[in-house]
């Protein structure tokens, strides 16, 4: 049994659908990056599975029930704003933490403390916005749980610290903890990632292992002394999408590569590559969406 | 660790590839030696920031090429043995060579005179026949 399932989940606000129809498994051991463009329903998503939002259809299970108290020991929950007390320290958190939660490590939350160069006697109000994400990740790891749900767990952090959560999630994993994570930042994702989901308009439109999409997603770049109708792969249920510029096509395959390089080589190019793909080309071929000279750099 | 791996998650060759090929080339190279002893799964993960279901698929396929062995227990090891060592070599060998292949077909260059110039550089590179 999964520790995360998500099954046919639907939220709907009014006639929009915020979330469609998303399910997702995450297994032990297993981290799985949430992507999608702002608004795509990664939020909306977690707040269904956490009881924050009641979904319109579907539901999510943790460990093969819904989501009780008795739960609550074994899941970290990290919101995309922190969900502290202003006025109290800490120290004060790390306290209402000891206190909550059986399986909390003091010497794990101490150092914690250190990888994100915290003082725990500070009040929250007076930490940066960097350093309350950090407080936040503090106490998700100051108890070892079977499931973790991070909201962009890195905002606000510097490269350093950013570093630090990723190495932390890893050892988590290592233990066997399944982690969701969504983030901006694909770099995270392809690093620390096995499994990777991709959200648009509220729907699943990518799912998979990542190295298998690595392997998968190919570009064919083919040139001709008499460039060809790029339409004639428009339609082929092994291409997600064809682009041609001058003589030059590009065949984006999801499907056996070989096969579509031969279909290619039919139409006598005068040379043909087969190109690999990152997880952010993947990505923005996948979302539809021109690759912007820039990603998003928070 | 006994050799220095490393991954680039950015580019496009899947992690668990990389890391197969830098283990093979470790044993090509004597960086690792047969029955030199891998780190975990947990180990390598964590020193590279990778995910540890990846590691342990590449570990898995290296012990299905029996290119590594590992015993419950006790750990993963460099498979020993002279025709296992000098397969694993001839595997590094084979995958730049192919890339050689398949890059210079791409641009057009003729079966015939691929032959030539890979006979060329086998003169170059082994000029008294034989072992080198």
């Amino acid at each position: 049994m999964n520790p995360i399932l998500i099954d046919g989940l639907t939220k709907r606000y009014g006639t929009f659908d915020a979330v469609r129809d998303v399910s997702l498994e995450v297994s032990a051991g297993s981290i799985c990056g949430l992507l999608g463009p702002n608004g795509s329903g990664k939020s909306t998503t977690f707040k269904c599975m956490l009881g924050l939002a009641r979904p319109t259809a579907g539901r999510a299970l943790f460990e093969g029930a819904p989501l009780v108290p008795e739960m609550f020991e074994q899941l970290s929950f990290v919101p995309e704003r922190s969900a502290l007390y202003d006025r109290l320290t800490g120290n004060n958190h790390l306290e209402m933490m000891r206190r909550g939660y059986r399986n909390y490590d003091a010497r794990r939350a101490q150092a914690m403390l250190e990888i994100f160069s915290l003082d725990p006697g500070k009040r929250i109000h007076r930490l940066s916005k960097g350093q309350r994400t950090a407080m936040g990740l503090v106490l998700a790891f100051s108890i070892r749980p079977r499931i973790m749900i991070l909201d962009e767990p890195a905002s606000g952090l510097d490269p350093m610290h950013q570093r630090a959560v990723l190495d932390l999630l890893i050892e988590a994993a290592a233990h066997g903890t399944a982690v969701l994570l969504s983030s901006h930042q694909i770099g995270q994702v392809e690093r620390a990632a096995d499994r990777v989901v991709v959200l648009k308009r509220g729907r699943v439109i990518l799912d998979g292992n990542i190295d298998d999409l690595r392997s998968r997603e190919k570009v064919i770049e083919a040139v001709f002394a008499l460039p060809p109708d790029e339409k004639r792969f428009a339609n082929d249920p092994r291409v997600r999408r064809v682009e041609r510029r001058g003589s030059t096509l590009r065949v984006y395959v999801h499907a056996d590569v070989d096969d579509v390089a031969r279909d290619v080589n039919t139409l006598s190019p005068t040379s043909m590559n087969v190109l690999d793909q990152n997880l952010e080309e993947i990505f923005f071929s996948a979302v539809e969406e021109p690759r912007p000279a820039t990603l998003e750099a928070d | 660790m006994p050799a220095n791996f490393n991954v680039d998650p950015r580019s496009g060759v899947p992690i668990y590839v990389q890391l197969i090929d830098q283990v093979k080339r470790s044993i090509a190279v004597g960086a690792l030696h047969p029955g030199e002893r891998l780190p975990t799964v947990k180990q390598l993960a964590v020193d590279l920031t990778v995910n540890p279901n990846t590691v342990a698929r590449a570990y898995r396929d290296l012990e299905r090429e029996s290119v590594i062995a590992t015993s419950p227990g006790r750990g993963s090891f460099v498979s020993e043995g002279d025709a296992q060592t000098r397969r694993t070599v001839s595997d590094v060998a084979a995958v730049k060579l192919e890339d050689a292949v398949r890059d210079a077909r791409s641009i057009g260059v003729e079966r015939d005179e691929l032959q030539k110039l890979f006979d060329r550089f086998i003169d170059r590179w082994y000029p008294h026949g034989g072992n080198q």
